[in-house]
Order: structure tokens, then C-alpha cells, then sequence
């Protein structure tokens, strides 16, 4: 409370008494009107003849750029009003951009008098810490507004409040808006993301509505609980997770959070359920009718136990190998390079034995980032292979090992990241000596230009430290990325296997972690995060704890009041197949195999090599190089996949085939009954329900045998298309 | 150093804010050229039909993959060296003044309806950078992969048609959707529209089915879906791609726009027989039932060696040329006057370009190699004047002299022309905001006097 009334009296100081400081004090004005912005004079060749660093990142260019270039013509030192700093953005004078300052803004009058001051930059101050508030702030209900602040310290000084320069951002405006009285309007439900940006500094502020009204069983406490809003109330208590299974703390977290915003949570799916999307979500393929018996019949133990077993089972198939090996190809965006299948070939066939033979991804981490030789024996030695260059090279790193988008920093410091132009040109410049041809090996020279200095950029490892000029560094970008207390690579793995299972990563997009795109559960990730590592970095262990929680095992049918949840987990979300995932299972229900290439491959999670001819799934959507695959989900539901799916042979010659799964049985004088139900076990993973089952026989049970025929083959088409069929879920 | 064709973003828009869509000599704001063109789309003439100029209702693109020759087609040097100038010569066309290649007679016809370019430049030398820059008018980026031009029309017209809105004859080369996603990807053709059996890929029936099948198979999927739908309490039954599909691929009309052999031969005729003109004919069928984008691809241009052989005769022997260019002329000629007949000239903005130009000197295998400091491209219809060149490169093609435009600059005025405001602003996947087209400079004599 002391500390409040203090804040209160601070306010109240509102300009200071010394000279008013460039960087900390003109710029964020500048960017609070938006005139740094990219789309503005923050671009890389500026508007209208003026170039400001982007989000004034370059204070000194742009005192340069403002107070002297041109000759000084932008500054009017005899009548500052009428400099053109201001006469342009306060609509004075014609302004591309249009009005943007008020004349008797703030704002304006600190320009004022700053270039009363003589427009100086002198001894800048620098920013040394941050804060905002609410970090975290719950609601009761909706609308509701929250007041949000900022405050600043510069070197050793008092903190300030620069809450009126600071910009905050609603990264969902339809949930939350954000007037220019710096007070936040909620207007949806839900947990809400806010980024608050000073200077080079951006801050995340979450905002809470829990989705119901506290239930009148709760107590009084819960309410008066939820009715706060600073804050210190909100900051919850950590759990103490030290003696738990990796299920028991996926469980804790989710429900903690489900609960605090009261989405109450769909019942577990049935067994059926269960199997099929796990057998799916680990292997890419359906559950075999047999293994569905089975599993339905077997009364060996309790449910968690035939759970485990299954899952253990799956994890030791070769079609687990398979999959991942598709899943990580496309990460490490394997493909071949022009007239040389052998280094793709060596590449995919180390990567599947790691999988395979159960290598910690530690161990291939430092393979794929040190490997040297000759890259048609030595797979990993093709990682480098991949990128044209080394910042490419430099972005792939990023991107595979840290799940993160470093390309911004080419141009320009990351906007919304800690990585510099320095940063990026100097991890690049790491790997500037590698020669790419099918020898990979290191040579004397190389560099890559700083587009910052217009110098060869300085090997660096990201935000730590400058590296000599010369040797060999890539055993330090190891130990940053991969074994460092920052644990990025392990992180970053966790979350695309958390979203390989639940259709959604704990952070979204998964090739875009940073401080200001936060988890929806940042202790759970963080925990899984340091499992996965002191697990020696093995997918199967934290594969089999996803799979094995009751928040995997959740039925994906929506209660009354938690359909709209896409991030919580209250429900299973609903996922199409991956195009190769459903070219298979078409194959596998209708018993004739797709091949691609005459033959070379029968099943198409084996196309590793995204440029290897294969129109289906290239029509479906398959992920090609040039995508970052990871970014939607939306697929198979182009016009093209359609026609494909509706009269192409990928569905309707398997169906009219005789040695097809149809034909066979209608051959070998099946009834009606029995086909329908071995296709809704081998499609659907279940049986008919008596009321399906009823409505199939009557539409399909003709006497004119070719009628019947037709009939059938329409229904297996159907089922074929249909989203139960057609989605994990 | 400032690149020199981005200029300030504020002042460009300002300045052609005063112009935008050639309206301003009647005093049409900006405010009204975006009304103006929704009411053209909606098909009643009005403001757009007095003022003799509305956006272009479709576009149809021929691209010219490769790179063509800009030495041998549109901007000839016939007083250059012999190295430079090559082996055709250059012939009056119909209106005078402008001569192009003696290759293409038919265009040369049509002169009066084409804006010729002679000053387009670029930095980007390499096929796959520079596709990327003149399908999109932005410079390639590792970070970002900007949508075509197909892509944005499809992006901004969204109606409820039958037909794709971004049709590609036969496959897309770089031009895709870009950020903008699955959605507004090209529908490819697939196939050769000069062949008999020529088919689009996926509309006809599989062997044995038949439209009661079609209904059947539709109603099913729909008992099996409207089950899910039920468990979920959603009313989301009908899948809108589902919807689309089925609706194509059941409508004579639909696929009527497809089938050439609804063409009467004389018509067939005209566009040559090979696979280009036929495309274009195609193309034009395609817009006249309201498709606002078709690609025609035209492969081959990247003529390193043997000009003669390929440009003109096509294979060695050949008594009348089959080359890439009098294949052109044939489809390129036809195409105009077909669209001029048929009153859709002046609603259809149609461009043939390429990646860039070649080489001035010829190379030692009597080819060009890539040149992209100066080429040409042309256009007509859609309210391009025409009867004019615009810009000029040097006396030996090798500079441009005359009014420098950049694919950045080009792409501006394509938007302009089509109606769609250039600085709008699209989103991308993670919601950064990107205008339609940033930097670019209007070229106003390729949309008013």
C-alpha cells in the first residue's frame, strides 16, 4: 500500500528538472507516434526522404538523422515549433503519414523543449530495467478494464513512469482493446496476451476472465479472490513438482489452469478413442482391428496398465521409426539437391537409425551441428547442405534448434526478441567457412558482411559473447543451444512434440519462442523442458508421458460450455490427417497400396524427399521445402484436394479393384452386415452403433447385385471422406 | 545509398492518390475509385461507363518463362552492331512509328491495342529470384513469401462463383498464395489444351460414376458427417471446400468454361494449334464467365543458344516457323482481337512478360544469356491505352534511357489497373501487416493519355 501511495506521488513529477535525454526520452515518443514503425520511417529506406532506425533501435543514426542531416533543416532552432519535426506530425504541414501528434500534446512539448535545449544528445542515459503491471491480472467478469503501467529506470536513477511512452499492444484486439487512457478493455473470455514496449524492451502482461461466474458452492473467498485484480494476488504459488511422473505434472498444470478459469473439462474418450489417436499420433497410422480387439478384450490389469502397454508398444514399432522420421525431415528441411540422391539418401538413413536405435537427440544435436566429411556416407554432415548460405544456414539453426525466427535480425534488431543485427550476422559468420559441396569441411576463408557495419560480421554466439576471428565454433553453438542452461533446443523440442500430439503447441507458433510470445503453461513447458534434457534428451520418454496423461486421454467431443477452447485442453482438438498419414489409411482400409515413383516406395510416409514426384500429395498438401511446414493446419481442404479426393484414382480405382478390400469380400459373399462393420473397425476404429448399422443395411441391402455393389463402393467412399475418418480426434 | 525506385512512401501516395485509377482528370477521388469499381463488379455501369475508364474486371496473364528476348521480339536494334542485333529484323506494325519483330505479323495488327515497355529493370538476374519479383513485385525475402498477383485478386474478390478465382493453364511456376495460404492457391488445369483428350485435372467423373453416384456419395458423406456434427451440436454441416468441389465438378456450366470443343474451329483456328494458343483461348473462355485471374505459363524462353531454331522454327528443317515466337503472335493476336469482338477487351487487362530480357551481345552459341537491366513486357485492354511505347532502352538494349520501371513499379500499376488499392494492407500468417504493394511508382501512361 506504501509502496502504491508512492507510485501515486511520482506520477505527479511529471517532466524533469535536468535536460531532456534523446535516447530515453525523444525516441519513445517518436515511437509511440509510430514514426520509427516499419511501415513508416523505421523502414529500410525510409519515407519521404527520412530514415529512422526501426523501433529506434539506433538512437545515435537518428539524432543524425534529425538534427543534422540536410543540413539541419528538420530542426528550427529560432522557432522550434516551427521545426519540421513537428509541423509535419502535428499536421502543420503536408504529412504522408497524416496527423500524428497533437501540437499541445506532451509529446510535442517535450520535443519542444528539447530542441530549446539546443536538439542535443549528450551522455546518454541508458535503460536498465523495466517493469510493468499488471504482470498478471484476473477479472471476474467481462467487460472489464484493467489500468495498465510502466515504469522505467535509467543507469542508477529512481524508477520512473513512462507508462504514457510505453505502447501496448493486444495481440488479440477482438478479445482486448487498448485505449489511449493506457487502460485495457476486455471483452472476451478467456487468457489474454498484452505486450508492452519501451525502448529496445517489450514485456508480456496476460490478463484473465475466467469463462464462468464463480459457482455458487464455491466459497466467498474464491470470490472476493477472483474480484482482484493487482497484480501481487495474481502471481500464483509454483507447485512443487520434484516426485511426479511426467503425466501426473501434464495433468497438475492443466487442470490448474482449467480450473482457474473455470472450463470445465470433457469426460476421458472411450478406449476406442483412446487407441486410435494414439496409434495415429505415434505411428501415423490407424489402429490394425485386430490390435482393437485385442485391446478392447484383454482384462490383463487395470486400464492405466493396458494403457502403458500400448504405448510402450507403439513406441518400440517400426512404424513409430517411420513417422518420426518423416516428422523430423521436414523439421530439418531434408531434401535432395540437384543430381545427387546419395547425400539425402545418407542424410535420412541417419536419421531414421538415431530414431531408431533410440540416440538422445543431445548426441544427433551435436552431430547435425559439427559434423564434417563426406556428406554421401556422413548424414548429418548434410544439415548445412540444406541452407544455400550461411545465413541460411545461421536461420535454420534457429529455427530447428531454438524454434525460433532469427531472419528478422538480418535487417534489422528483432522487434519483438532480444537478437540483434550482431547477433544474427555473428552466428551466421560461424558458420561462414563451411563448404557445402558434398565434402563438407571447413575452409580458410569465409565471411559474411554485418549489414549492420557493412564489416565482416564477428562470430558471435547470440546475446553472450563475441568469438575470435578465427577456428572452429560450432562445438560452442552446441553447448549454447543444446546443453546451456537456457535449454532452448530442448524446449523447442518438447513443444513440437507437445503439439505433434495435441494439435497445438504450448506455444503457437512452434518456430516462434520468445520472451514475449509466452506458453499458455510456461511451468509445464519449462518442467517438461528439463525432463526432456535429464532424460538424455529421448523423444520416446516424453512422447509416452503426453500419451499416457488424462489431458491426452480427453474426449474430443465438446461439453456445453468449453466448446470454443482451442488452448487449454478442456477437449481433444479435432486434427486433419497429414496428407502421407491419409494416403495410407486410404491404402490400408481399402486394401490396395498407393505406390510412388513405379514402386519405389509403397506407403507415403516413406517419401522422405520433399521433391521426389508425387502429385497426390502434392495435391493434398504435402509440406514442400520452401513452406515452414509447421505454421497451419489447414490442409486437404484446398478446391484441388476435393476434386482429388472426389474423382481422381487415389480413392475410386482402390475401390472398383478386385483385389481391393471391397471386391474381395463382396466375391467371397459377405453380407451387407459384415462389410459395414469391418469398415467402420478398419476406417473408424469401432463398430457401428446399432442405429448406424440399421440405417447402412437399409440403404445399402438391394437385391440387383451391381446396384449393391455401386452402393457399397459409394459408402466405403463416403467413409473415406468423412471427417471421422479424415481427422485425428 | 538509396535504392532509387523506392520512393518515399508518403509522397507516392499522395501524389498518385491524385490520379489513382486514371480518374483524376475528372476529379474521382480515392474514396470513389474503390466505390466505382464495386459498382462495376456489381455490374451495373454507372460513374466507371461516363468516365470511359473502370478497373479491369479480369486479367489475364501470359507469362513468358525464361526470359524472353527482349532484342528479338519487341525492342529490336537493327542499327546496332551485328553482335548485337541478331538475326531478325524489325517490320512496321500498324500504327506508326512503332516497329516490332518480324515474328510477330499477327501483333503487329494489333498494334493499336498494346502498350509496349521497353524500359522494365531489375537487379535480379537468376530464374527463380526473379520470377518472385515480377509475379509478386516484391524482391524475394527468406522470411516472407509474398502472394502473386493471382493470389491478391483472388484474396480481394471474394464472391460465391463456381469457378476458381485463380485459374493456372497448366501448372503454377513461383506465383503461389504466398503468405495469403492454401486458399487462394492457383487451381492448376493440368494437362495440354491443344490435345484431343485434354482434361482438367480432377473435374471429370472417375470411370463409372455418374451424377446419381456424385448425389449419393455427397448424401452419405453427409449422414456421416451431419452423425459428427450431432455429437458436437455444431450446425457446421457442409464443408465449404466439400461444397465447391461438388458443385464444380456437377456443373455443365462449370465445366462448359473448360471444354475447347465448344469452340467453333474457325475460332480454334486462329489461336494456332499448339499448346499456347489453345491456352489462351481457354484463358479467354475462362474470363469470359467471370474468372478474374488466369495464368497462361508458356514455357522455354530461356533461349541460351540457337535463336533461329528456337525462336522461330521450332525444330531444324521447319518450312514455317513454330517457334516460341510465332506461336505467340498467333495466340497472343488472337487472343486481343477475340476479347476486342467480343466487347471484354476493355474489362480484360491482359500482360505478356517474362522474368527478364537477354544479353545485347549474342554469345557464342548464337544465344543470349540472362540480362535483367533492361527488357520489355506489353499489355492492352483493360484500360491501358494503346498504340504507344513506353520508355526507351539504349541503342544497343542494354540500359534503359527512357523512364526506368522497376517489377515494383509495374506491379503498382497492375493493381491500379485492376482496381485493387495498392496500399492496402494484407496480413500475414502471424498478423504482420504488408500493403499490397509497397514503394512502387504508378506508371500513368499505362493507365490514361
Amino acid at each position: 500500500m506504501i509502496g502504491l501511495v508512492w507510485f501515486g506521488l511520482m506520477l505527479l513529477a511529471a517532466e524533469p528538472e535536468r535536460p531532456i535525454d534523446f535516447d530515453t526520452e525523444i525516441v519513445p515518443v517518436l515511437t509511440r507516434s509510430g514514426c520509427n514503425a516499419g511501415a513508416c520511417h523505421g523502414a529500410a529506406a525510409g519515407r519521404g526522404g527520412l530514415h529512422l532506425s526501426l523501433l529506434g533501435a539506433d538512437p545515435a543514426a537518428d539524432h543524425e538523422a534529425i538534427a543534422h542531416a540536410f543540413e539541419g533543416r528538420r530542426i528550427n532552432w529560432v522557432h522550434p515549433r516551427k521545426s519540421l519535426l513537428l509541423r509535419k506530425p502535428t499536421g502543420h504541414l503536408d504529412h504522408g503519414g497524416g496527423m500524428l501528434l497533437d501540437a499541445d500534446s506532451p509529446g510535442a512539448e517535450r520535443i519542444v523543449r528539447w530542441i530549446q535545449e539546443g536538439a542535443l544528445r549528450t551522455s546518454p542515459r541508458r535503460l536498465s530495467a523495466f517493469e510493468v503491471s499488471p504482470r498478471r491480472a484476473r477479472l471476474a467478469t467481462i467487460p472489464a478494464e484493467v489500468t495498465l503501467e510502466a515504469t522505467a529506470r535509467f543507469d542508477e536513477g529512481r524508477p520512473e513512469d513512462v507508462t504514457a511512452w510505453t505502447i501496448f499492444q493486444s495481440a488479440d484486439p477482438s478479445a482486448v482493446t487498448i485505449g489511449d487512457d493506457h487502460r485495457a478493455r476486455i471483452h472476451r473470455r478467456g487468457q489474454h496476451l498484452i505486450l508492452a514496449r519501451f525502448l529496445h524492451r517489450v514485456e508480456p502482461m496476460v490478463l484473465v476472465v475466467p469463462w464462468a461466474a464463480p459457482d455458487a458452492a464455491r466459497s466467498d473467498a474464491a470470490r472476493t479472490d477472483a474480484a482482484r485484480t493487482d497484480a501481487a494476488t495474481s502471481e500464483r504459488v509454483p507447485v512443487d513438482d520434484s516426485d511426479s511422473s511426467p503425466e501426473e505434472v501434464i495433468d497438475r498444470h492443466v487442470m490448474r489452469l482449467l480450473d482457474e478459469l473455470r472450463i470445465p473439462a470433457s469426460p476421458p474418450a472411450t478406449d476406442t478413442e483412446w487407441l486410435r489417436r494414439v496409434t495415429l499420433d505415434l505411428t501415423g497410422r490407424l489402429p490394425d482391428p485386430t490390435f482393437v480387439a485385442l485391446f478392447l478384450q484383454t482384462d490383463g490389469g487395470s486400464r492405466r496398465e493396458k494403457r502403458e502397454r500400448m504405448v510402450d508398444r507403439l513406441l518400440s514399432s517400426d512404424a513409430f521409426v517411420d513417422f518420426w522420421t518423416l516428422r523430423f525431415s521436414r523439421l530439418l528441411q531434408m531434401h535432395s539437391l540437384p543430381n545427387e540422391q546419395q547425400g539425402l539418401a545418407a542424410y535420412a538413413g541417419w536419421l531414421r537409425s538415431g530414431i531408431s536405435g533410440g540416440t538422445g537427440w543431445d548426441e544427433m544435436a551435436r552431430q547435425l551441428l559439427t559434423a564434417t566429411g563426406d556428406s554421401h556416407v556422413i548424414g548429418p554432415a548434410n544439415f548445412g547442405r540444406m541452407a544455400a548460405d550461411p545465413r541460411a544456414h545461421a536461420e535454420l539453426v534457429g529455427r530447428f534448434f531454438l524454434g525460433m525466427r532469427l531472419g528478422c535480425a538480418n535487417c534489422h534488431n528483432h522487434p519483438l526478441d532480444k537478437w540483434t543485427q550482431d547477433d544474427y550476422h555473428g552466428l551466421a559468420a560461424i558458420f561462414a567457412r563451411l563448404e557445402r559441396g558434398r565434402i563438407v569441411e571447413l575452409s580458410a576463408r569465409g565471411s559474411v558482411t554485418n549489414l549492420r557495419t557493412g564489416e565482416p560480421a564477428v562470430p558471435r554466439i547470440p546475446g553472450l559473447r563475441d568469438l575470435p576471428a578465427d577456428g572452429d565454433h560450432r562445438e560452442a553453438v552446441f553447448q549454447w543451444a543444446v546443453t546451456g542452461p537456457n535449454n532452448y533446443f530442448a524446449r523447442a523440442t518438447v513443444n513440437r512434440l507437445w503439439r505433434a500430439m495435441f494439435g497445438r503447441g504450448l506455444i503457437e507458433p512452434p518456430d516462434d519462442l520468445r520472451d514475449t510470445n509466452p506458453a499458455t503453461h510456461p511451468e509445464l513447458l519449462e518442467w517438461l523442458a528439463a525432463d526432456f534434457a535429464k532424460h538424455r534428451f529421448q523423444i520416446r520418454h516424453a512422447l509416452r508421458g503426453i500419451a499416457l496423461s488424462d489431458t491426452y486421454a480427453r474426449s474430443a467431443t465438446p461439453l456445453d460450455n468449453n466448446g470454443p477452447d482451442d488452448q487449454f485442453y478442456s477437449h481433444a482438438l479435432r486434427r486433419p490427417l497429414d496428407p502421407e498419414v491419409l494416403v495410407d489409411a486410404i491404402a490400408d482400409v481399402t486394401g490396395v497400396a498407393e505406390t510412388f515413383g513405379d514402386g519405389v516406395y509403397s506407403r507415403a510416409v516413406a517419401v522422405i524427399d520433399p521433391l521426389f514426384p508425387a502429385p497426390t500429395l502434392d495435391t493434398l498438401g504435402r509440406c514442400n521445402r520452401a513452406a515452414a511446414c509447421e505454421e497451419t493446419l489447414v490442409r486437404n481442404a484446398t478446391l484441388p484436394a476435393r476434386l482429388h479426393l472426389l474423382n481422381s484414382a487415389l480413392i475410386n480405382a482402390k475401390l472398383a479393384s478386385d483385389l481391393g478390400r471391397l471386391h474381395l469380400r463382396i466375391a467371397a459373399g459377405c453380407t451387407t452386415e459384415e462389410i459395414v462393420n469391418e469398415f467402420y473397425l478398419h476406417g473408424l476404429s469401432r463398430r457401428a452403433t446399432v442405429d448406424e448399422r440399421s440405417a447402412w443395411l437399409e440403404e445399402l441391402e438391394v437385391t440387383d447385385r451391381d446396384e449393391r455393389r455401386r452402393r457399397l463402393e459409394d459408402f466405403v467412399w463416403s467413409l473415406l471422406n468423412s471427417r471421422q475418418f479424415a481427422e485425428n480426434h | 545509398m538509396r535504392n532509387p525506385y523506392s520512393k518515399p512512401r508518403g509522397a507516392v501516395t499522395r501524389r498518385d492518390s491524385l490520379r489513382i485509377g486514371c480518374l483524376t482528370a475528372l476529379g474521382v477521388g480515392v474514396a470513389d475509385f474503390l466505390r466505382l469499381r464495386s459498382v462495376r463488379l456489381g455490374g451495373q455501369a454507372m460513374a466507371g461507363e461516363h468516365l470511359g475508364r473502370s478497373a479491369a474486371r479480369s486479367c489475364i496473364l501470359l507469362w513468358l518463362d525464361g526470359g524472353p528476348s527482349h532484342l528479338e521480339t519487341l525492342d529490336l536494334k537493327p542499327e546496332a552492331p551485328l553482335e548485337v542485333r541478331g538475326p531478325f529484323q524489325p517490320i512496321a506494325t500498324q500504327v506508326a512509328g512503332i516497329q516490332i519483330s518480324e515474328l510477330l505479323p499477327e501483333t503487329a495488327k494489333q498494334a493499336d491495342k498494346l502498350a509496349i515497355i521497353r524500359s522494365l529493370t531489375s537487379p535480379l538476374g537468376e530464374h527463380g529470384l526473379a520470377n518472385n519479383y515480377l509475379l509478386t513485385g516484391y524482391k524475394p525475402s527468406p522470411v516472407l513469401q509474398y502472394p502473386s498477383y493471382g493470389a491478391v485478386v483472388a484474396h480481394q474478390r471474394r464472391d460465391d462463383g463456381l469457378l476458381p478465382r485463380y485459374v493456372t493453364i497448366p501448372e503454377p511456376r513461383t506465383g503461389g498464395a504466398g503468405f495469403l495460404g492454401s486458399t487462394v492457391e492457383p487451381f492448376a488445369t493440368g494437362g495440354d489444351p491443344s490435345k484431343p483428350d485434354f482434361r482438367v485435372r480432377d473435374l471429370d467423373w472417375f470411370p463409372g460414376i455418374d451424377a446419381a453416384r456424385l448425389r449419393r456419395r455427397r448424401d452419405y458423406l453427409r449422414s456421416f458427417d451431419a452423425a459428427q456434427a450431432a455429437v458436437e451440436s455444431s450446425d457446421s454441416v457442409g464443408d465449404p471446400a466439400w461444397e465447391r468441389a461438388y458443385r464444380l465438378a456437377t456443373s455443365r456450366e462449370a465445366k462448359s468454361a473448360f471444354d475447347l470443343s465448344q469452340e467453333p474451329d474457325s475460332v480454334r483456328v486462329r489461336y494456332g494449334p499448339r499448346m499456347f494458343g489453345q491456352s489462351c483461348l481457354l484463358a479467354r473462355r475462362l474470363v469470359e464467365r467471370g474468372v478474374p485471374f488466369v495464368s497462361v505459363i508458356n514455357t522455354g524462353w530461356d533461349t541460351h543458344e540457337g535463336l533461329v531454331l528456337q525462336l522461330k522454327q521450332g525444330y531444324s528443317g521447319a518450312k514455317v516457323g513454330v517457334g516460341l515466337v510465332p506461336t505467340f503472335d498467333l495466340g497472343f493476336a488472337a487472343l486481343l482481337e477475340d476479347l476486342a469482338l467480343r466487347g471484354l477487351l476493355d474489362e480484360t487487362l491482359v500482360i505478356a512478360l517474362g522474368e527478364f530480357g537477354r544479353t545485347p551481345k549474342l554469345n557464342v552459341r548464337g544465344g543470349r544469356d540472362h540480362w535483367p537491366r533492361v527488357f520489355s513486357a506489353v499489355m492492352a485492354g483493360g484500360g491501358v491505352p494503346g498504340g504507344q511505347v513506353i520508355g526507351a532502352s539504349d541503342q544497343v538494349g542494354e540500359s534503359p534511357v527512357d523512364e526506368p520501371i522497376s517489377p515494383n513499379d509495374l506491379a503498382r500499376t497492375i493493381y491500379t489497373l485492376l482496381g485493387i488499392d495498392p496500399d492496402l494492407e494484407l496480413r500475414t500468417g502471424d498478423g504482420r501487416p504488408v500493403p499490397v504493394n509497397q514503394g512502387g511508382k504508378l506508371v500513368r501512361s499505362l493507365c490514361s493519355r
